[in-house]
């Protein structure tokens, strides 16, 4: 499993969707600590993350998920669920 | 078109077909930094009840192509007569060039969608707020179709009385369409029900999003309706080209005249591949109606190419459509500047259709303001290419438009007869021109604001106006708009010449002063300067003129226009030059070989 991709790779679209640099948004970074991280950017967010993946999350994740790991640990899942590309 | 953009247009252009949102994001990020320096900017306010955001990206991304720098304000979610009325709303901290309505009925009337719901309450709201818009702004309104449900709630029933949803969603938009009609150019469609049968349905809309932030829009809906809002800002700000020129063998017709005979090509309206010539020739068509001037740049044999037009049964074409044409051996390049000369119109108000790619290559490389189509691989698309970029887009067609064709012809027959005359003077005088000056009138707004946003010679201040500020203008008491109408013994100009003067502490102050290229050369700017500045002193108190030259990479011929009327300069900064002249001291008469008429 590709786990360090991924990570990284979340990371690098939420950096450039909120115009921070890296270091600026951790695996733990979260929509509570980062005010950028606002709901609308969080729309932008899941939209460019299920391009990028090729997934889709389900409604209710959509809301629920609030952390950089736990967007990765999802999209993970899901792709681990489709075959693992 | 700045050359920044023109040149940030071909690189990003291959991204532009992805439209992934990713790349685009990256590309306006790209393309923000040399934005700054554009010269032509747009505003743009929505206002809304739907989540658009996304949107700003996409609009950015067309118009920086366009060599536009665009502001863009996103009104409250909801709030859209608040955000017009609020003293601290933005549309009191902004003057925005043009508002965009992005309304979900849905939202605007909860019961929309209910059994037995009717629009008519919803369509009263919609017509109060274009009303409120009309009255308390200046901006160009763009309001949008709705979208037909794609399910029918009654199943195989058609409603009898029509109280089914599709009917009143369809009874709404030939509202809004009927509204346009009547209200054009103020307000223009965007046709939101259209961009969804364009996508289809499954690629245009978001049901999730709709339901989890209100966002009912996929991307790729968000980026065909933000191409569309950048037409209406390419439309406002004049970029409408002016002139199609095309080649003939394989881009009129298949086949090749000279070896082929006009038996051999094919153009026939019932076949392959002569139906698909023969589509592009109705487009030609269309556009010659929208009063754009088509001209033939081709190396052939003219007799031969003229044989089609006039004798050929399957050419829509004909003669008396063309404005000029150059069909010889020489090179294109050479060719299309004779054009530009001979129409008296700049190269980037040019499209060329040629099948050749070397042709094609070669205008690109040489002559990069013209917009070089090549007829496409994929021959059926053909018929559409003319309209796929929008590059013809206006907001409104003006009578002038309607009748150019007629009036560039009679240029076509003056300079015949120019060549006749000893000198420049007896020309002129045997022309007979007649300029009738007088107050805009009512009728005559669209076409004098049209002038002011594309006349780019002989325009003093290259100020661009829309129509509700030219009325704005035209209904102040001190200050006066000024419209030249011409005609000579071949026919009649138009309306050639506009002139608005403002009063400020007994300072008549000329605003803006522009003739059409069409009317350069017989001295109607100074029968225009002269009886306005008269009239206007007639019935306001001025002590002094002053006058403006600001220059463009247009406008240098009237660079010393001011100084030959007896102004002087007064102060000059960043190629603008003010002028002033004691109101008192009288002018050298007007050239005489112009009647002056005035209402």
């Amino acid at each position: 499993m590709h786990t360090e991709g991924v990570d990284e790779r979340v990371r690098g679209v939420l950096s450039a969707l909120l115009n921070l640099p890296l270091d600026r948004v951790p695996l733990d970074g979260s929509r509570e600590a980062l005010e950028e991280w606002d709901s609308l950017k969080h729309m932008h967010l899941v939209l460019a993350l299920e391009e990028e993946f090729g997934i889709e999350f389900d409604d209710d994740e959509v809301s629920s998920l609030a952390t950089v790991g736990d967007l990765a640990r999802a999209i993970e899942k899901k792709r681990a669920a489709a075959g693992g590309r | 078109m700045t050359s920044q953009g023109a040149t940030t247009a071909n690189r990003d252009r291959a991204e532009a077909g992805a439209e992934s949102y990713p790349t685009v994001f990256a590309a306006v990020a790209r393309m923000e930094k040399a934005a700054e320096k554009f010269a032509d900017e747009i505003s743009f306010l929505f206002l809304r009840n739907v989540t658009i955001e996304g949107i700003d990206v996409y609009l950015k991304y067309h118009l920086f192509n366009a060599g536009i720098r665009p502001r863009i304000e996103i009104g409250g979610y909801g709030t859209m007569n608040q955000d017009v009325l609020s003293p601290d709303g933005p549309l009191a901290r902004g003057d925005p060039d043009v508002i965009v309505l992005a309304l979900d009925p849905y939202e605007a009337d909860p019961s929309c969608g209910l059994p037995g719901w009717k629009s008519e309450r919803l369509r009263a709201e919609l017509e109060s707020l274009f009303e409120l818009l009309a009255t308390r702004t200046r901006a160009t309104v763009a309001i949008h179709t709705f979208i037909a449900p794609t399910y029918r709630e009654l199943g195989l029933i058609v409603d009898p009385h029509g109280g089914d949803l599709t009917s009143q969603i369809a009874a709404l938009n030939s509202f809004v369409i009927d509204y346009v009609r009547q209200h054009a150019p103020r307000f223009c469609l965007l046709d939101w029900d259209r961009y969804v049968r364009m996508l289809g349905v499954d690629a245009a809309m978001d049901q999730r999003g709709r339901y989890l932030w209100g966002a009912p829009f996929r991307r790729p809906f968000l980026a065909l309706y933000a191409q569309q809002l950048s037409r209406v800002a390419c439309a406002l700000k004049g970029r409408a080209k002016k002139c199609l020129v095309l080649d003939c063998d394989n881009t009129l017709w298949g086949g090749v005249i000279g070896e082929d005979g006009i038996d051999g090509i094919q153009l026939d309206p019932a076949q392959y591949p002569g139906k698909v010539f023969s589509a592009f020739q109705a487009s030609v068509l269309h556009l010659f109606e929208r009063g754009v001037l088509i001209a033939l740049c081709s190396k052939n044999n003219e007799a031969d190419v003229f044989e089609v037009l006039d004798r050929h049964a399957g050419s829509r074409l004909k003669r008396s459509h063309l404005v000029a044409w150059r069909i010889n051996w020489d090179d294109k390049v050479s060719n299309l500047m004779a054009l530009a000369e001979e129409l008296n119109l700049g190269l980037d108000s040019f499209v060329f259709v040629d099948d050749n790619p070397v042709e094609c290559g070669l205008i690109r490389e040489l002559l990069p303001q013209v917009s070089v189509l090549e007829v496409p691989a994929k021959l059926h698309e053909l018929p559409q290419l003319l309209f796929r970029d929008g590059l013809f887009d206006t907001l409104q067609l003006t009578d002038e438009d309607r009748s150019r064709a007629r009036l560039y012809q009679g240029e076509t027959q003056r300079k015949g007869v120019r060549a006749a005359f000893a000198d420049i003077d007896e020309y002129l005088r045997s022309l007979e021109t007649v300029a009738l000056i007088q107050e805009v009138r009512h009728q005559d707004i669209s076409r004098v604001a049209q002038l002011t946003q594309k006349t780019n010679q002989f325009n003093l201040t290259t100020r661009r106006y829309a129509d509700p500020e030219i009325r704005a203008f035209a209904e102040r008491p001190d200050c006066a708009v000024y419209s030249l109408t011409a005609r000579d013994r071949f026919g009649t100009l138009g309306l050639v010449g506009v002139m608005i003067v403002t009063l400020a502490e007994r300072v008549g102050r000329v605003d803006t002063l522009l003739l059409s290229c069409r009317a350069l050369g017989r001295r109607l700017e100074d029968v225009m300067v002269v009886n306005c500045l008269r009239d206007f002193a007639a019935s306001h108190p001025v002590d002094h003129w002053e006058a403006e030259y600001i220059a463009t990479k247009r406008n240098e011929q009237v660079a010393n226009y001011w100084p030959r009327l007896g102004f002087s300069p007064i102060a000059s900064s960043d190629g603008r030059t003010s002028y002033r002249r004691i109101a008192t001291a009288a002018f050298e008469a007007p050239p005489s070989h112009v009647t002056v008429e005035k209402e």
